[in-house]
């Protein structure tokens, strides 16, 4: 890997020695950058395959999830669309470039803003078992397709409450959502309810998980930031902050860990954090940093009382 | 201890990094995630502290904060810690070197656990009667101290006389004078301004604001609701 810093604004990248000497644009401020060492050629790279490095150097064992933390837009591709995460971490929008006849699948109403040649086609997707399993993870019933039809075509989305949306490329794996937190999909992506088991009975936040699975992108959002955590051996996250997990990772609810003195039912009503998740295995969970639960409970305060 | 505030301004989350040993006293319900090498202790008072007791977690209760407070002590190195507030907002650290200070009862946090959190603290009491219920806590001692506000925090660095409507008022140093007064010349103009009552800050110290009022915002929005 050569190691090298964005001679305007700094910013540092991590690239693969194969691109010594190719000149690269600069994510932040799209100036041209010469990449180290070897000799130079005028080929300027669109997307170097970069890995962004943290400002400041990691103090910690436990990587933090890149870019996801640091409140800044979000640039990708896929094998299917280039897209953008703007505005986060508090009011994110995925900003979503389609080409010619290729299609997202999306929520019911968390389309934004789209140029006039993409064709939105309303409908149950996967069938009725899907569609079912949907519904009890906490979504709509129906699915929306947006495709592009003669040219590229461009389409914006947020989710319903302020917050943050996060992206994960599915590569022939699983990711476990919490109820209701499913965006956006691409092709070869499928979304249904998953049985929790008696985990999810725990954990309060219904029966049935969401579950995405196949070979494409998936993007979802929560209230709160969104931090991404990669989990090396054993981490423990409070229920009710819980976004996303990949499935290579074990989870097991249980009372806050360590607590000590009084008995099993002072931890679990005084201790406040209820009960947590205890993940184990290697993968990522996506937490988020506040709950809507909470602030519902606060405002419920402020209601008027009813006078009988 | 290291500390990192993310996501800042609005959905800020603090993350700690704490050693073998270290720990920390936050708020009931303050903790999101963890690695597993905590030790966690819920009592009603300060930790291995002689004051405190149910007297003093009683006073702490109606004081706003819970009655209990939950302790997280590292019990191997390198451990992390993330804690957030429960509303929209931003989070701060202040470092106390042996003098008070006095946080609004909602904004505390989390705290070193060697510093003194005291609920009977009645200087502000007066600021009932605005019908906003707010309560204070005074923190003594050196160490650490995060607080969070609904909205942004901002410093005012006060030399002279300052007003601050008393929702709006995160923390203060108590080397700072203060007297609650009506925010207008006239009582009535006073409330029907919706104002109520201001603080008046005096002397030589820091006064942290916060930009939004959980109350007012809570009166925008209840009376749209159904009835409880």
């Amino acid at each position: 890997m050569i190691e090298f810093a964005c001679p305007e604004c700094q910013k540092k990248y991590k690239v693969d020695d194969k691109l010594a000497g190719k000149k690269a644009k600069c994510k932040v401020c799209e100036a041209i950058m010469h990449i180290p060492e070897l000799d130079d050629d005028d080929d300027v790279i669109e997307d170097v395959p970069v890995e962004e490095v943290a400002a400041a150097p990691p103090r910690r064992r436990r990587k933090a999830g890149s870019a996801a933390e640091r409140g800044k837009t979000i640039r990708g591709s896929s094998d299917y669309f280039d897209f953008e995460i703007s505005q986060r971490p508090d009011f994110a929008l995925v900003t979503v470039n389609l080409d010619e006849g290729q299609q997202i699948y999306a929520e019911t109403s968390a389309m934004a803003s789209m140029t006039p040649n993409i064709k939105l086609k309303s409908g149950f997707k996967g069938g009725l078992g899907k569609t079912i399993g949907r519904a009890l993870g906490g979504e709509s019933l129906i699915i929306n397709t947006f495709s592009a039809e003669e040219g590229p075509g461009e389409v914006t989305f947020a989710a319903g409450s302020a917050g943050d949306t996060a992206h994960h490329r599915l590569r022939d794996s699983e990711l476990y959502l919490q109820r209701g937190a499913f965006m956006l999909h691409s092709d070869g992506v499928e979304v249904t309810g998953k049985w929790g088991g008696a985990k999810g009975f725990f954990s309060g936040k219904g029966l049935v998980l969401l579950k995405a699975s196949g070979d494409g992108d998936i993007f979802f959002n929560s209230y709160g930031a969104i931090m991404a955590i990669d989990v090396t051996d054993e981490y423990i996250v409070d229920t009710g902050y819980i976004v996303a997990f990949e499935d290579t990772l074990d989870y097991n609810v249980s009372v806050l860990p360590g607590l000590r003195g009084g008995s099993k039912l002072k931890q679990l009503f005084f201790g406040g954090e209820g009960l947590v998740c205890r993940f184990s295995g290697q993968g990522r969970v996506w937490i988020q940093t506040r709950h809507v639960q909470t602030f519902l409970s606060w405002v419920n305060g402020f209601r008027p009382t009813k006078n009988n | 201890m290291d500390y990192e505030f993310l996501s800042q301004p609005a959905a800020s989350v603090a993350r700690m990094t704490m050693e073998e040993g270290e720990s920390l006293t936050c708020e009931v319900g303050a903790m999101i995630a963890m690695t597993t090498g905590f030790e966690v202790e819920t009592t009603t008072r300060k930790r291995g502290g002689k004051g405190g007791g149910l007297g003093k977690a009683l006073k702490r209760m109606f004081a706003g904060e819970s009655l209990f407070l939950n302790h997280f002590t590292a019990t191997e190195p390198d451990q992390s810690l993330i804690i957030g507030p429960q509303m929209l907002g931003d989070v701060m650290h202040f470092p106390l070197t042996g003098g008070s200070l006095i946080v609004q009862g909602s904004s505390w946090m989390a705290s070193d656990t060697d510093i003194e959190i005291d609920a009977t603290w009645q200087g502000l009491g007066k600021a009932l009667f605005s019908g906003e219920s707010m309560f204070w806590l005074k923190c003594t001692g050196e160490g650490d101290l995060f607080l969070s506000s609904f909205g942004a925090i901002y410093e005012v660095e006060v030399d002279g006389d300052h007003i601050v409507d008393t929702g709006h008022i995160v923390a203060f140093e108590d080397t700072l004078q203060f007297s609650i007064e009506k925010a207008g010349s006239s009582w009535i103009g006073s409330f029907l301004g919706g104002e109520g009552l201001v603080c008046r800050f005096q002397g030589q110290g820091r006064l942290f604001c916060q930009t939004h009022n959980p109350p007012s915002f809570g009166q925008t929005l209840g009376p749209k609701l159904k009835p409880r």
